[in-house]
């Protein structure tokens, strides 16, 4: 009875198609796919809507081909990451849409109308034309078109992300209490974003998706603690995972005339070359520590980010404060090794904190 | 803002606009007030061109009422076939660009020598159309039967004029948005639907707009009239602008005409608006 998808393969173009995805939504979870721009997310979704037809592959749901319905049969919800409503029509004329292509009776459309303005905090609003909306309504209104339709599929394609700072943090908070509360067990609910925080918040099973493919499947937290190589490393940081080129000799890391002493769950690793990875917010600004030399400081919100270089080494720091760099300054750093992740030279995660290995 | 010599600058667009606006229409009043004919001068009469046409001319008010008939008919079945074709070309099809020009060619022809091919084509015993009916027993008198004349004149102005309407609308179906059809589908809404509930409210204003430009030349209908039938078979197929120029210059009676063609003027302006105020409270619900 879940929505299952095989081998899915589509090629839109040269950069950006599916291969041979294969998927196992189960009803009454939430997923979220992982992924940066050009990974297929928004493909991958309009495959499962059916606005897109697979080159190859099947997608079943309730033991029926999904492929062979049309759209429009299909019961599923969609929130774009553009605003889209209907134009010509108020707000509660485009909630009631989807009901009156059912052919409801107006009560009814009416009844639950109201109740899924109330869950996206729009009461008041329904006589109002789409235009006099601003950008955070306007994409509530089509989260409300997506809910009032109580949709077996429910797909969000990086629905916050056209939002201001604050509305998204906002709206990502209440979107967990609509799925929490909204939706019936019987709902799939997918998400799609590239903001790997957005993704551990929501807190679901997350799908890791880059250039077309699944790289890894899992628990938020487990793929926060446990990514599977490289490039998962790198999408679901944000900052970016730091990667250095390290060897191990004589139970030292060491790379651009650093040593470090090797924490207990790397020191398993046997091949003397690996990647050496470490978190933004695990590096810290030690006076005792490693001097590097600032090539770039970025403030973002209440954090500093520093771009900090050594050799060859670059790295990436948060500081959480603002704090005033110039370019070329020298800082020290010290790393928390005992957070660290090793990757062997193929980019598979070796050893990590939490425990996952591949070896 | 204060410029001193903006009249100055104003002054060639206004007397155009005198010269081939104003003062004609002015004229056409002053005339309509006279019973200016070939051999008396601009003679005033007051009102009794005026008179005549409301108490004692019952051919101008049939022409006129023909002229209602024929130019909504034509309008209404011009707008339906051009969405049609607007829209079947709107979406990706095999051959589309081909299609495109293909049905824009009546419009690119000169109206006048057209309707002498039509009304060759429609000839009852030499026509084309005829001949093939021929085979099965029928000769229908497309010129000469006072209904299907008419027909024949709704034909004609339809395969000429349809085009028109086809480009307004195909070019107002290409300017609208994408994202309501993506999710109008994913609403459960079928390709029917999708055509009752989006694209024909969105098109609206387009609409409107087309079928008043159309409406407006086509309540002009001369040409057609004029080389198909001559307003015949007697007066079956005359509009108003025919009769007019009946009057006027075939039996010059200047000041009668021009009475005609004034009170024509008026009726038209006030219809007209009537029409589009009543099209923009349909089709347009704010």
């Amino acid at each position: 009875m879940n929505l299952v998808g095989e081998n899915l393969s589509y090629k839109l173009t040269e950069e950006l198609q599916l291969r041979k995805i294969s998927f196992n939504f189960e009803k009454g979870k939430l997923y979220t796919i992982l992924g940066r721009t050009l990974s297929g997310k928004t493909t991958l979704l309009k495959t499962i809507a059916g606005l897109l037809m697979p080159d190859s592959g099947t997608i079943k749901f309730e033991g029926k081909n999904f492929l062979e319905i049309p759209v429009w049969e299909r019961n599923i919800a969609m929130v774009y990451q553009q605003f889209i409503n209907y134009p010509h029509l108020n707000v509660f004329e485009n909630i009631a849409f989807p009901l009156k292509q059912r052919g409801l009776d107006p009560q009814k459309i009416n009844e639950e109308v109201f109740n899924s303005l109330k869950l996206v905090g729009l009461e008041g609003y329904e006589k109002r034309k789409i235009q006099e909306l601003s950008g955070g309504q306007q994409q509530r209104v089509s989260v409300a078109r997506s809910l009032v339709k109580n949709a077996k599929i429910l797909l969000l394609d990086e629905p916050l992300v056209n939002l201001d700072y604050k509305l998204r943090e906002q709206l990502r908070e209440e979107f967990k209490n609509i799925f929490i509360n909204g939706l019936s067990e019987e709902s799939i609910v997918i998400f799609s974003t590239t903001d790997p925080r957005e993704a551990m918040e929501l807190n679901g099973e997350v799908i890791v998706l880059d250039e077309g493919k699944v790289l890894q499947v899992g628990a938020a937290k487990e793929i926060f603690e446990n990514p599977k190589n490289l490039k998962v490393a790198a999408i679901s940081n944000d900052p970016p995972m730091n990667i250095l080129k390290a060897e191990i000799d004589s139970n030292k890391i060491k790379f651009e005339n650093i040593e470090i002493d090797i924490p207990d769950h790397l020191s398993k690793i046997k091949d003397k070359n690996f990647n050496f990875g470490i978190r933004a917010s695990d590096v810290e600004l030690n006076d005792n520590g490693f001097e590097f030399e600032v090539e770039l400081a970025e403030i973002s919100g209440s954090e500093t980010l520093l771009h900090l270089t050594r050799g060859n080494a670059k790295i990436i720091t948060s500081i959480e404060e603002v704090m005033d760099f110039k370019i070329r300054d020298k800082v020290k750093i010290n790393f928390k090794s005992n957070k660290a992740y090793a990757f062997d030279e193929t980019g598979n995660l070796a050893s990590s904190p939490f425990g996952g290995s591949s070896v | 803002m204060n410029f001193k010599h903006k009249y100055i600058f104003l002054f060639p667009g206004l007397f155009v606009l005198i010269g081939i606006l104003i003062f004609p229409i002015i004229f056409v009043v002053r005339l309509s007030l006279s019973g200016w004919n070939s051999y008396n001068g601009l003679n005033f009469i007051g009102l009794e061109n005026y008179i005549r046409l409301f108490t004692d001319d019952p051919r101008f008010w049939e022409s006129f009422f023909r002229l209602s008939f024929l130019s909504v008919t034509t309008v209404v079945l011009q707008y339906v076939i051009g969405f049609a074709l607007a829209h079947m070309v709107w979406k990706e099809i095999k051959f589309q660009r081909f299609f495109r020009v293909l049905f824009l060619i009546p419009m690119m022809t000169t109206p006048v020598i057209m309707t002498v091919i039509w009304r060759t084509f429609f000839h009852e015993s030499l026509g084309p159309v005829n001949d093939i009916l021929g085979n099965f027993g029928l000769s229908p008198k497309w010129l000469t039967d006072p209904t299907l004349a008419k027909f024949t004149v709704i034909i004609v102005e339809v395969w000429q004029w349809t085009p028109f309407m086809f480009l307004l609308l195909l070019a107002g179906l290409l300017s609208l948005p994408k994202e309501p059809f993506l999710a109008a589908a994913i609403d459960g809404a079928s390709p029917v639907r999708k055509f009752i509930y989006v694209t024909f409210p969105l098109m609206a204003p387009i609409s409107i707009g087309a079928i008043i430009i159309r409406l407006i030349e086509a309540s002009k209908i001369m040409d057609t009239v004029y080389v198909l039938t001559s307003g015949g078979p007697g007066t079956s197929t005359e509009t108003s602008s025919f009769y007019i120029f009946i009057k006027g210059l075939r039996e010059f009676q200047m000041g009668y005409a021009a009475s005609m063609s004034f009170t024509y003027l008026i009726i038209m302006i006030i219809s007209l608006t009537v029409i589009a105020k009543v099209l923009t409270k349909l089709l347009l619900k704010d």
